[in-house]
């Protein structure tokens, strides 16, 4: 198994386990019911799973079904943070949080281009 | 020779009909109206025509929606469960749905169209014969 690919994995599996926990739609997904999720095939997804359960950020039941350890509850949170944390923070120039809430393409339009002085791409 | 009996296809399902990405605009809609938890977007979705048995396709959609630039997402502490993402829609997404909505009205004018028309066809077909009756 590739490191990077395992690292890469992890992450995404834990994230969307997190998301499904906290969403409460599913705190005990299958094997099945993750690689939907995810749309990853289900024999490529249950090797990464059965690896993390080795490293103990997830653990299985009898019945295939997978579920997060404290330390993969933990990591799913942190990391789905952090990834989108770059995204989140305003950028120079951005709207104020009352502008946004322009109802029309065109003033939608006379805004963008204010801010960035272009024209709108519509 | 007989023809063999083709099988019945199964009524489309409204999500089997709906304009290709359509959940992206639904959503920007949905968040624009109120920022939403997952579960609470889910459920909103259903009067728009999509099921929730797959719940991967929208956390999918607000990755790729959040990784656009278009949604943003932020943690919202919960006494009764584990903190839950709650999303709102950023000024850029703001301006893909008025885009999005300018394209949907479009192609609502040419559905328009053909439904017209294709109406106007069936008031002008002749009604079926009826089978003459036994004696």
């Amino acid at each position: 198994m590739d490191e990077l690919e395992v690292m890469r994995v992890r992450d995404e599996v834990l994230q969307a386990m997190y998301w499904l926990h906290s969403e409460a739609i599913s705190t005990m997904p299958t094997a099945k019911e993750l690689s939907r999720f995810l749309a990853v095939p289900e024999p490529v997804l249950v090797p990464y799973l059965e690896r993390f359960v080795e490293d103990g950020l997830l653990e299985r039941g009898s019945a295939a079904f997978y579920w997060l350890s404290e330390t993969g509850m933990e990591s799913g949170k942190r990391t789905f943070a952090d990834e989108m944390a770059d995204l989140t923070r305003p950028t120079h120039g951005e709207c104020d949080a009352d502008c946004w809430c322009h109802d029309s393409p065109e003033a939608a339009a006379d805004c963008l281009h204010e801010r960035t002085g272009k024209a709108h791409s519509t | 020779m007989k023809e063999p009996e083709k099988p019945i296809a199964p009524d489309p399902t409204p999500a089997q009909v709906l304009p290709k990405n359509f959940l992206r605009p639904c959503l920007l809609l949905l968040l624009r109206e109120q920022p939403a938890h997952g579960y609470d977007l889910l459920e909103r979705l259903r009067p728009l025509g999509f099921n929730r048995d797959d719940p991967g396709r929208l956390y999918r959609a607000l990755r790729t929606l959040e990784t656009d630039g278009l949604v943003r997402s932020v943690w919202e502490k919960s006494t009764s469960g584990p903190d839950r993402r709650m999303y709102e829609l950023t000024r850029e997404g703001m301006e893909l749905l008025h885009e999005s909505v300018t394209s949907l009205k479009a192609t609502y004018e040419i559905l328009g169209m053909f439904l017209s028309r294709y109406t106007e066809f069936v008031a002008l077909r002749p009604p079926k014969k009826s089978p003459a009756p036994r004696d």
